[in-house]
């Protein structure tokens, strides 16, 4: 035992990717930097600082809900087709919140101390947070219960959606500057980084951890691995599914918040495809899970495969914006990463282990 | 009365969704003094038209026991395809280029599944996207328009009645794949892939068959809702019709599918939209907004999936006390037996 761990270690980083990946996987994560590589030279602009902060704040906002999603799929629950439906209701909520007059704490028609800022953010994003938990958790008890992920969540969308739309009105609800999440949407405490990149870099960190190094985090991989020996050694999917849901509203909650501090206003289409120009917000996240090559079938990957899915795809869309690709492009060229990396890690899979 | 009886244990499902269509139907109709009238009728069988094939799609994959997401995509394209094309190839060419399309997509997305042994929703989640972006390609990003507005004009002219070539056509549609699904082999391949897979593939089922025609009928429906969309309204847009996979699933699942597979028909997929669409109308005359008929919609699908999943739970827990009673039981009777031996000798 310990002369093989020995040996394992004794190997050098060549020989331990050659053993623990396939050539499929390997060939394709070489195309793919191939490409990634050939566009970064022969793109005008694209390495310098100012841009790679752009693609990193980019990425942040689908990767942390990429994040949380990842939870949901390493548990072997597939995906949630409402995140974009969640984080709708969850901006429409912090942004009604945030342009009440009841809410502004301070005498009215003076000007807004940070104390009465601060307070009406710290309101409004935990309202927020509840709502986003209740919502996790009640697709969580449906899916837990023996219900399939796909409809629930789709049936759960529409509702979302629906409380979303008649909430707002179907309008835009937007408040005033000064207001207490520019901090998050558009501030900077570290230099030049956006808040928004250091969140999510904290995020992926603190997830990375939760996963390996937690219960929490072994129980999410052995309920996903094999359900079976889940329920054998007392691990229900009922508890794990609900978990896993609250962690993915709650990081699509969050999205929405950072977002909406952003552009100080919401409505319920600012996560749709009708008014992002790269394509549904749920599909974009669900393809950064499953271009990070995290087994949809629960069980294998992890949320840093996640997140540099998430730069990855947010570094090929800039390369593409900047050689003046329109949307359309931009869509297929995610959709025939994703598809492309469905198929590769079907046949290894395939040729790996005896299926189901 | 005994057969009716019969019939209703029989079929619980399909008389539960027949119930609920027509009590709804008789809600709205007693509500509203518009709705039971000829112009009305006319208008359920149009939606009908386009949402009984995405119905009628979604179930065959629901019995496969799959389910298609890139309907909505694929409907997209069709449309967009058709749209644009018409004005320099007649719609007639145009339409049946793009059923060939989503057809096509249709059979590679079964091969693909068939071949690969994944479950379809992680490859149509990669084709709902990879479609829209070539949809949105083929329309260059914008909403393409018809010219000539004849087409439109024959498309809903009235026949019969109640009918207009559209509606006509999703009928014959329906009858073919009912008749399908009922009488040959291939369709009994299809409920036995959905309902019990190992055992169907252990028996020398191939996978690759079954799977193929569901999705090729699959795609060649959204295809033809697509086309039908889009030529009667005489525009078509890349990102559109996303709505499409919501109802009809909803459809589906009034229709009395379960997500197991293998249970479920043709029958209960018309019914199943009859409902969503007697619901749509009625709410149309109530002057709510289309998204208060997503949020009722989504809550319906919630209450269906909510009775199916707990009605499943009841079944587990009811056999699993069965079996627990029925080993007590033989415990019992074998101990009696021992003491029974036991006695004339002791």
């Amino acid at each position: 035992m310990t002369d093989a761990t020995a040996l394992a270690d004794n190997l050098n980083v060549a020989q331990r990717i050659r053993r623990d990946y396939s050539p499929l996987v390997i060939a394709m994560v070489g195309l793919f930097l191939l490409v990634f590589v050939a566009g970064a030279i022969f793109t005008d602009d694209f390495l310098t600082w100012f841009n790679v902060k752009t693609i990193i704040r980019d990425a942040a906002l689908v990767g942390i809900m990429a994040i949380g999603l990842t939870f949901v799929t390493l548990s072997g629950n597939f995906f949630l087709l409402s995140m974009k439906e969640i984080a709708a209701l969850s901006i429409i909520c912090f942004a009604t919140l945030m342009s009440a007059d009841w809410n502004q704490w301070g005498a009215a028609g003076a000007d807004p101390t940070t104390y009465s800022l601060t307070m009406t953010f710290l309101v409004a994003f935990v309202a927020t947070m509840i709502v986003a938990t209740v919502a996790g958790a009640l697709q969580g008890a449906l899916i837990g219960l023996g219900g399939n992920p796909i409809v629930v969540t789709l049936g759960a969308a529409g509702l979302f959606f629906g409380i979303g739309s008649w909430w707002s009105d179907n309008l835009v609800v937007s408040y005033r500057r000064p207001h207490g999440a520019e901090w998050l949407g558009t501030g900077s405490f570290i230099g030049d980084i956006p808040n928004i990149t250091v969140a999510f870099i904290v995020i992926a960190v603190v997830a990375e951890l939760t996963l390996r190094y937690t219960t929490f985090g072994r129980q999410v991989y052995l309920v996903g691995a094999n359900r079976a020996a889940g329920r054998a050694t007392g691990h229900e999917n009922f508890g794990m599914a609900i978990k896993c849901c609250i962690i993915a509203s709650v990081c699509a909650a969050f999205v929405a918040v950072a977002f909406s501090g952003q552009v100080s206003s919401a409505h319920v289409n600012y996560f749709s495809s009708e008014f992002g120009s790269s394509g549904d917000m749920t599909i974009m996240v669900i393809a950064i899970v499953m271009v990070g090559g995290n087994s949809i079938m629960g069980g294998y990957g992890s949320t840093l495969r996640t997140s540099l899915g998430a730069i990855f795809i947010s570094s090929i869309d800039n390369m593409m914006v900047l050689n003046g690709f329109n949307s359309g492009a931009r869509v297929l060229a995610v959709g025939l990463m994703i598809v492309f990396s469905i198929i590769v890690f079907a046949l290894v899979r395939r040729g790996s282990r005896a299926v189901e | 009365m005994e057969r009716f009886k019969h019939w209703v244990a029989e079929n619980a499902d399909l008389s539960f969704a027949i119930l609920l269509a027509v009590s709804v139907f008789t809600f709205f109709a007693i509500t509203e003094p518009l709705f039971f009238t000829h112009r009305t009728g006319f208008a359920i069988m149009e939606r009908f038209a386009v949402l009984g094939l995405v119905g009628l799609a979604l179930t065959l994959c629901i019995i496969a026991g799959e389910i298609d997401l890139s309907i909505g995509s694929n409907a997209a394209l069709a449309a967009v395809i058709t749209v644009r094309f018409t004005d320099d190839w007649g719609a007639v060419n145009a339409l049946l280029f793009a059923l060939a399309i989503s057809t096509t997509i249709g059979v590679i997305q079964g091969y693909f599944i068939a071949y690969l042994r994944i479950r379809a929703i992680v490859l149509t989640v990669g084709t709902l996207m990879l479609l829209r972006g070539v949809a949105l390609f083929a329309a260059e990003e914008k909403t393409v328009m018809l010219t000539d507005f004849r087409i439109p004009d024959f498309i809903s002219t009235k026949m019969l009645g109640y009918f207009s070539p559209a509606s006509l056509l999703v009928i014959v549609m329906f009858i073919l794949v009912g008749l399908f699904m009922t009488y040959t082999r291939y369709g009994r391949e299809i409920y036995a892939i959905g309902g019990a897979r190992k055992e169907a593939l252990a028996s020398g089922i191939s996978l690759q068959r079954p799977m193929i025609i569901v999705f090729a009928i699959s795609g060649f429906c959204a295809g033809l809702g697509g086309v039908i969309i889009g030529l009667r309204s005489g525009t078509a847009q890349a990102l559109g019709l996303q709505y499409l996979l919501l109802a009809g699933t909803v459809a589906a699942f009034i229709g009395g599918v379960s997500i197991l597979g293998g249970k479920g028909g043709v029958i209960g997929a018309a019914i199943g939209t009859l409902t969503v669409n007697f619901l749509n109308t009625g709410l149309v005359f109530n002057v709510t907004p289309a998204f208060m008929v997503q949020l009722y919609l989504g809550i319906l699908l919630l209450v269906v999936i909510m009775f199916q999943t707990g009605s499943r739970v009841f079944d587990e827990r009811q056999r699993r006390n069965q079996l627990l009673q029925d080993a007590d039981r033989r415990r019992s009777i074998l101990a009696d037996k021992i003491a029974e031996l036991r006695r004339p000798s002791g």
